[in-house]
């Protein structure tokens, strides 16, 4: 028994839509269509759709092994969709529909599209300036001096110009993903992917990873976020996603994990909140 | 002592620069083969990593050259692979080549492991930023599993400055031939090979220390004296830059 998606009962206008242009449908910045991915024989994607909107804080939840990272990972195209559309702002980066068309580089797509992993993945041998700056030298082409500049910025913005210095080695978690976010953000991304961005941090680290991340969605950033932290999608989110077995089972705008009738939506919500 | 009233002792003070000389040169032939090695050493690992034919290639050439004495591998070098491509080779040149036919190989193995300790998340994440995949492989893996390779390859280092040993049969002048040939004229083997062995683990012991620093260096945050050293003051020019950013920011 499936109802169907409650868009049109919205209790109140989302931060979506730019409130200049009232009616105009936010343009399309990722579009996934038909997405099927297989690890070996088993099939973890089974022809998944999600189409995310400029300035749209999108939320996937799910059961491990829903097939929620795999999902996340393919709009970067750092897991390889077997079939499916891959569009962001309207090209194609993935095998697309009709396979064999034209095909955008993933290096050009990677470079509109930042990530923030469960595991930070600093480069341990760089200090946290020294991270950005890596990032902004190899794929930005700056200098040695504007690109440092440009870094103190990012991390000044994340609160963490005073450890610019230091290793992820001598960093808390919290400030260790900080960090990540600083490094996405430094190559002004037009849309963040975050895996489980808390997942691997101590309880009392997480709050100021999801404040960084609520500065960042109140400025307008487009954002995916896969996430077990949902009061705090409640918050921020625009359109929930839940999935299930490789499917996504139901979603819906704000108020969704309120007002949502499917069962195992409704247990796996209680089970997490 | 009878021991040492026996022995002309002086014998070794005397020839000091001769036997110094060859222990130079024994650590020239060896430095040389190490810089080689290590870069031939990558390719077979990444050749070995890679796909076949390629991979099988690699897996061959390392099995079969981790098993060839240096003893061996030097006249093959020096007598047979002159012959075939019809380059006579200096006994230095020869040496070099033996060494790094044979180190190429371990030091392959060597890089395999570290490159394969490396998280897949490190890759992930230079890719996610868009760095172009070379790029990604020389300025974010290659530095991480070198770190993690330098103490093996300063062990074979050591191994390497042994092996030149086995090179006084093509003549090359390091300490075994320079011992061989002071005692064919004092007849003292016993003081002479003994300074000898002295020789090679006073090398051993400065290698080792060599490496530690290097070690050191590339530890992060790079710990022990020399490294801090090295390392403050780059972090002060960076804490520099910092306040500099922070005040001037601070003010608008």
């Amino acid at each position: 028994m499936r109802t169907p998606l409650p868009t049109m009962n919205e209790p109140r206008p989302t931060a979506a839509p730019p409130a200049e242009h009232p009616g105009v449908r936010p343009e399309q910045v990722v579009r996934l269509e038909g997405i099927h991915k297989s690890f070996g024989k088993n099939e973890v994607l089974h022809g998944v759709d999600l189409t995310v909107h400029q300035g749209e804080h999108v939320v996937i939840f799910g059961p491990s092994g829903s097939g929620k990272s795999t999902l996340l990972r393919t709009i970067n195209l750092l897991e390889e969709p077997d079939s499916g559309s891959v569009q962001v702002f309207g090209v194609e980066y993935g095998p697309g529909l009709t396979r064999g068309g034209p095909r955008g580089s993933a290096i050009e797509l990677r470079r509109k599209v930042g990530m923030v992993f469960q595991q930070f993945n600093l480069f341990p041998h760089l200090t946290a300036l020294g991270n950005v700056v890596l990032a902004l030298r190899t794929t930005k082409r700056l200098g040695r001096a504007e690109s440092e500049e440009r870094a103190a910025r990012a991390l000044k913005q994340m609160g963490l110009l005073r450890w610019a210095a230091h290793y992820p080695a001598e960093l808390s978690g919290g400030q260790q993903q900080r960090v990540a976010i600083a490094r996405a953000l430094s190559l002004d991304p037009k849309v963040m992917l975050f895996d489980e961005p808390t997942s691997a941090l101590d309880p009392e680290l997480v709050g100021e990873v999801l404040g960084a991340m609520r500065a960042l969605a109140e400025a307008g950033m487009t954002m995916v976020i896969v996430t077990h932290e949902l009061n705090f999608a409640r918050e921020i989110g625009d359109f929930m996603v839940f999935m299930d077995q490789g499917l996504i089972a139901e979603s819906g705008r704000r108020g969704f994990l309120d007002r949502c009738e499917n069962p195992r939506t409704r247990q796996f919500i209680a089970a997490v909140l | 002592m009878d021991l040492l009233a026996n022995y002309d002792w002086s014998l070794v003070w005397e020839h000091r620069s001769e036997l110094l000389h060859g222990l130079l040169t024994a650590l020239e032939v060896a430095a040389v083969a190490l810089v080689i090695s290590t870069a031939v050493g990558l390719l077979l690992a990444l050749a070995r990593m890679g796909k076949p034919p390629l991979s099988w290639l690699a897996v061959i050439y390392i099995n079969v050259f981790r098993g060839v004495p240096a003893l061996v591998s030097v006249i093959w070098v020096y007598f047979g692979l002159s012959l075939i491509i019809g380059i006579s080779f200096s006994v230095f040149q020869a040496g070099v080549i033996a060494l790094v036919l044979l180190y190429s190989a371990f030091i392959a193995e060597i890089y395999r492991s570290a490159l394969g300790a490396i998280p897949r998340g490190q890759r992930e994440a230079g890719l996610a930023l868009g760095i172009h995949p070379v790029r990604v492989f020389a300025r974010v893996i290659l530095p991480q599993a070198t770190k993690i390779a330098i103490p093996n390859i300063g062990s074979m280092f050591i191994g390497m400055v042994k092996d030149t040993s086995t090179f006084t049969v093509i003549g090359l002048l390091e300490v075994v031939r320079v011992t061989q040939n002071l005692n064919s004229t004092t007849f003292q083997p016993f003081v002479l090979y003994t300074a000898a062995a002295a020789l090679y683990v006073m090398a051993a012991f400065g290698i080792d220390l060599l490496f530690r620093t290097i070690e050191k260096l590339l530890a992060t945050p790079p710990s022990g004296r020399v490294a801090r050293a090295i390392s403050r003051r780059r972090r002060k020019r960076l804490e520099a830059v910092m306040l500099r950013l922070d005040s001037a920011s601070g003010r608008t």
